[in-house]
């Protein structure tokens, strides 16, 4: 890709040099570096501190303690921006690298939860006791904290 | 095929109801920059892409918008539960009870039903990848303006988490519109329409 700027920061992307003219042109994301930790860029918003543009500069503080479902749910939302990064960066191997090992984490995480809180998806019940897919609650009910 | 999560993609824990609140927020369920539009736009559009990162990249982020259809519903359902009569009535709430009771119904806050004429699939690559980023821009808009509107530390934490969503989205959608016109002419990149001359 002819580029115009190579010494980009985490906040700047790439421009084609000599772009055809009436086309909007978005600057390239160059990496999936730096990241953020999972559980941060749940409450972020993104994984990507780069993209963290947050509305009057107020961010979400992150939980005093975390829960099961929401490490959960943590390792799940990177899965997703890590696909969303690949759809557009396909040949960035070392984000491939990041995202396989991002997948089987959330393959085991969501394992060891369903067996003790029930199932995540149908699939989950392959060795449950009986058809838990029922067990309160749904996700958009009201749950106390804690 | 879709299949479900029994989660959401992000918490959403709203301690105290709040009717007024929700008739604001409800306009990201069925209003013209809603997640529903939203979903139909990317997962329509994307039947006729010719590129495979584009085909991926519709499938992805319509199914992710999907997701944000469920946490508006969420948000809906709480600000609205154990609602008393004089609540609706001070929230200026009564006009949606009346019609949906603390069910949660596809409208814009004005009261206007889901309509899909709210969003756009055109057939056309570089045309339906302007529509998607100028949609995330109006749908980070509407966000701001629910932040503007809210009292409610609960509610606000997850709107600025659906906010930040849209603005990866228009990243996405900014280099997937790039990847496209590099495989144009690049001496007219208006030459033809890949979606349909091949």
């Amino acid at each position: 890709m002819d580029t115009n700027n190579t010494e980009c920061t985490y906040k700047q992307g790439s421009l084609p040099g000599c772009s055809a003219l009436g086309l909007a042109v978005t600057p390239a994301q160059a990496s999936s570096q730096p990241a953020y930790e999972s559980g941060e860029a749940l409450s972020r918003g993104t994984l990507f501190p780069g993209l963290d543009l947050p509305f009057m500069n107020i961010v979400n503080k992150m939980p005093a303690s975390t829960t099961p479902l929401r490490e959960l749910m943590a390792l799940d939302f990177v899965c997703n921006e890590l696909a969303l990064y690949l759809d557009t960066h396909a040949d960035d191997t070392e984000a491939f690298e990041t995202y396989q090992s991002m997948l089987k984490l959330y393959e085991e995480g969501r394992n060891t939860y369903a067996s003790k809180y029930g199932p995540m998806q149908r699939s989950d019940m392959a060795y449950a006791p009986n058809f838990n897919w029922l067990n309160e609650p749904w996700p958009w009910d009201y749950v106390k904290e804690g | 095929m879709f299949m479900y999560q029994k989660k959401l993609q992000y918490p959403v824990r709203i301690k105290n109801p709040n009717p007024a609140l929700a008739k604001a927020i409800i306009t990201q369920y069925g209003g013209p920059d809603g997640e529903l539009g939203a979903s139909l736009r990317y997962l329509s559009q994307r039947f006729s892409m010719p590129y495979p990162e584009l085909k991926g990249l519709l499938t992805d982020i319509g199914t992710e918008e999907l997701g944000h259809l469920e946490m508006i519903g969420a948000i809906v359902h709480q600000l609205t539960r154990n609602m008393t009569i004089e609540q609706i009535k001070d929230g200026g709430f009564a006009d949606y009870f009346v019609d949906h009771t603390a069910g949660v119904y596809a409208t814009a806050a004005s009261g206007a039903p889901f309509n899909a004429a709210c969003f756009a699939v055109k057939g056309d690559v570089i045309a339906d990848l302007s529509e998607d980023m100028a949609a995330e821009q109006k749908a980070r808009v509407t966000y701001d303006n629910i932040l503007r509107l809210s009292d409610d530390p609960d509610v606000s934490d997850v709107i600025r988490f659906l906010r930040e969503r849209e603005i990866v989205h228009y990243q996405r959608f900014g280099e997937a519109l790039r990847l496209a016109s590099e495989k144009l002419d690049q001496k007219n990149i208006y030459a033809i329409n890949p979606a349909f001359d091949r």
